[in-house]
């Protein structure tokens, strides 16, 4: 496992490696045993916080290009997104917590995207999604931006042109074990 | 269920940017600087503008439409693009030939393979070089699996555009099925840049013949069920029938190709009209449909699924033998074993590799069908290695300047219905 | 099934052929040029007459040129100052003739102007906005003329050749300097905000 113990709060942290995606374990000791001999679970707010936000990410419609499409795949029939409790793509940001950026931003785009962020309520995260979204990939050219990091925080970057559905699935996962790791207190907002 | 107003708008729809209505909307909205997902404002004269887009679902991307309405019925369309813009045509100056092969399959995402075939044979064309008959047949394949792979994409989105949300799971567990093909012959699923100036990637693997007839196969029987779901839906038919018409002169005057232009009955198909790449060896038909509103459209894509399937059966039963290379070593890489053996294949594959080939001086029109209608290459070369000018003409462009025209004078809840019967990319739009 | 090669277009006369010969019967005025290459005729007019000879092309039963593919324009900076720097480039569909036809009007970089022709074919509407956006052409008389593509704000026109074009360096090895923040790159380093 990749945990390991904030020095500072004695808190678990997992670390976003070789088992990303692994679901942080609530610590067992003397005390949580006995309370489940009573029926009791134990737990910190915190977890329950964290459990219900990394268990339950609204993306954002949030397709440009071609990567859309594989995100529209990976909602589909074949790789089926819902597996990971991140198929509910909300057409409004109001309701959103997750941003993908799922193709290149365009100049015009960039303003549009930004306004569509700060409509989200916090907290939020965003993936950039495709080498478009994280670097401008192929098109260094006058009519994109090179990142949408320019625009909006990122939190997950993913390579690709497009990347495949796995590749998403992959990255909701890895934000699922950052939001796991982050503490609520420590969020933005 | 509201009166409808008449179909058929007048002949154009009547824009009058100057009036006041129409500014102080503008100043509202703040339509210059700020662009609010969906905005409604009421103006003083029983009008309302209602902005829908970029970022919206049915918009089938990143469009943006401001509405002028009286009620529910849409008086005017004013469709903002552009904010897909990524200067492709500014891009193609800049890389060889050969490198322009990636950016065209990043324009119409949804049909890769007929950007690079577009490309291809134009640039062929001044090159003077000759496909071999292999490569040609090879093109016809996936150029068709695409197109149906295109369809089935569209069938599952307008559906669901229109509250269907089944069809859109069941096309695209189609759709993968192709894209397994796709990536067997090219290692990614989407954006597989196999046909290259001269010929293609590298010729298909052993596997790809069994999956291509299964697709040839099964695939027919898919169709059925797919038209078993909406085809006589009473829901989708009140919602698409008589609905956003547009009359053949229309169409016309609109540069309306592909199947918006066959929905209103005209038979035009650059297959037949003008054959490239061999598609004169195959049999098949062009569906037209009567009426030219959004159900005669549907019934057309799926009429021309069935059609590609029958010519990739053709294509695949008389696939020949031989390379799907160009021998022109000036265009094409040599093969590897003879790279280790000659020296002057050593040095066309070192002046391919590092500036590319030269083209004559010269320009050329090449027009293709594409999912979406006429999608056209205009390239201008100088001489060099790359090419001067390249202009794409996208058809989806050409279909969505028709959009005003469609929705003029209908309800707001079918603008959506006649945005995906356009089938727009806004890739290919904005390019 | 022989494994002949696809016939090849050069079995049939050049597209275009019928507007160059139309043009040149009705209307020789406005003719500059014809230029045949690639099996396709590109036909060079007077801009002055450029109105009536599509008007012409479309109606005409010999020529039926009712499909508007597109428009667009070509520049061409290198040529000699007192030639005309930009090619506004027609291309028109015949569905009945089965043809496609080029036209071209020069114009120079000092009156970039040609008329409009959305009022021949509606489909021209959106192709001139598309020219003007890009390349700076100004189509007199087109009822809605601004930018269509690029945000209204924007500055220049990217197709025009002298326009850089590249968004950000990359930083290879050899020019590292690229990877500094902005502030400390050295000041004479070439770029473009853009």
């Amino acid at each position: 496992m990749g945990l390991s113990v904030d020095a500072a709060t004695g808190l678990p942290i997992l670390n976003a490696g070789a088992d990303a995606g692994a679901i942080p374990l609530p610590r067992v000791g003397d005390l949580e045993r006995t309370a489940a001999k009573a029926g009791a679970i134990t737990t910190t707010i915190e977890k329950v916080i964290q459990w219900g936000r990394y268990s339950s990410l609204w993306p954002a419609l949030f397709g440009l290009a071609c990567c859309a499409i594989e995100m529209m795949a990976t909602g589909a029939a074949r790789y089926d997104m819902s597996r990971f409790g991140c198929e509910v793509f909300r057409a409004s940001p109001r309701q959103a917590d997750l941003m993908i950026v799922a193709g290149r931003v365009s100049q015009k785009m960039g303003p549009v995207l930004r306004q569509i962020y700060d409509q989200m309520p916090e907290p939020k995260w965003v993936i950039s999604m495709g080498a478009c979204a994280s670097s401008g990939g192929m098109f260094n050219n006058y009519a994109i931006i090179q990142g949408v990091d320019k625009v909006v925080p990122v939190d997950v970057y993913l390579p690709g042109c497009p990347p495949r559905p796995e590749g998403l699935l992959d990255a909701v996962l890895k934000l699922q074990t950052k939001i796991a790791a982050e503490r609520p207190s420590s969020l933005r907002g | 269920m509201a009166v409808l107003p008449p179909l058929g708008g007048p002949a154009l729809p009547t824009r009058d940017p100057q009036s006041d209505a129409y500014d102080r909307g503008r100043d509202l909205l703040g339509v210059e600087t700020a662009n609010d997902a969906i905005d409604i404002v009421q103006l003083d004269d029983d009008t309302m503008e209602l902005n829908m887009g970029p970022q919206h679902p049915s918009t089938h991307g990143v469009l943006r439409l401001v509405l002028q309405l009286d009620g529910e019925v849409v008086r005017e369309c004013r469709p903002d693009i552009g904010f897909l813009h990524t200067g492709f045509e500014k891009s193609f100056e800049s890389h060889t030939w050969q490198q322009c092969i990636p950016f065209t399959d990043r324009m119409d995402y949804l049909a890769p393979l007929f950007n690079n075939l577009g490309f291809s044979l134009a640039a062929e064309r001044l090159l003077g070089v000759e496909v071999p008959l292999r490569a040609q047949y090879l093109r016809v394949i996936m150029c068709e699996l695409t197109r149906v792979a295109s369809h089935f994409l569209w069938y599952g989105t307008s559906a669901l555009d229109l509250g269907a949300t089944t069809p859109f799971v069941y096309a695209w567990r189609e759709r993968e099925k192709l894209l397994d093909i796709n990536e067997l012959v090219s290692g990614v699923r989407m954006h597989t840049s196999f046909i290259r100036v001269g010929g293609l990637l590298a010729d298909v693997p052993d596997e790809f013949y069994a999956l291509v007839n299964e697709v040839v196969r099964t695939f027919p029987s898919f169709i059925d069920e797919y038209e078993l779901l909406i085809t006589k839906n009473p829901i989708w038919l009140e919602r698409t029938r008589g609905l956003g018409v547009l009359t053949p002169d229309d169409a016309l005057a609109y540069g309306a190709t592909g199947p918006t232009l066959r929905g209103s009955g005209i038979p035009y198909d650059l297959r037949k009209a003008q054959p490239y790449s061999s598609y004169d060896h195959f049999d098949f038909d062009i569906p037209i449909g009567s009426h030219g509103d959004v159900y005669d459209r549907y019934l057309v894509r799926m009429r021309e699924a069935r059609e590609s399937l029958r010519i990739i059966g053709q294509a695949m039963a008389n696939l020949p033998d031989g390379p799907v290379n160009t021998s022109n070593r000036k265009v094409a890489l040599p093969p590897r074993n003879e790279i280790n053996t000659s020296m002057e294949s050593l040095i066309h594959h070192f002046k391919l590799v590092t500036e590319g080939f030269r083209v004559p001086h010269g320009q050329v029109y090449q027009a293709i069908e594409s999912p979406r209608g006429e999608l056209g290459f205009y390239i201008v070369s100088d001489g060099g290695n790359r090419p001067y000018r390249c202009k794409v003409r996208a058809p989806s462009f050409s279909n969505l300047s028709a959009l005003p025209h469609m929705v003029h004078d209908e309800l707001i809840a079918d603008v959506v219905a006649v945005i995906g019967s356009i089938d727009i990319v806004l890739g290919d739009v904005d390019r | 099934m022989t494994t002949t090669a696809a016939p090849t277009a050069s079995a049939r006369p050049s597209r275009g052929r019928r507007a160059a010969d139309l043009l040149a019967r009705e209307m020789p005025e406005a003719l500059l040029r014809t230029h045949d290459e690639y099996g396709e005729v590109t036909v060079y007019l007077h801009a002055d007459h450029l109105v009536r000879a599509l008007t012409l092309l479309r109606d005409d039963g010999d020529a039926m040129y009712t499909l508007p593919l597109f428009v667009t324009a070509v520049d061409w900076p290198d040529r000699e100052p007192a030639q005309p720097r930009f090619d506004i480039v027609y291309q028109l569909r015949s569905l009945q003739h089965n043809d496609e036809c080029r036209v071209i009007v020069q114009v120079t970089e000092d009156a970039p102007q040609v008329p409009t022709l959305e009022r021949v074919f509606a489909g021209m509407d959106w192709h001139e906005r598309e020219t003007f956006d890009l390349f700076g052409i100004d189509f007199v008389g087109h009822h809605d003329l601004h930018r269509i593509l690029l945000p209204e704000d924007w500055v220049g026109h990217p197709l025009r050749k002298d326009y850089v074009s590249f968004g950000e360096p990359v930083a290879f090895t050899h020019n590292l300097e690229w990877a500094l923040p902005a502030a400390e790159r050295p000041r004479d380093m070439p770029g473009t905000s853009r």
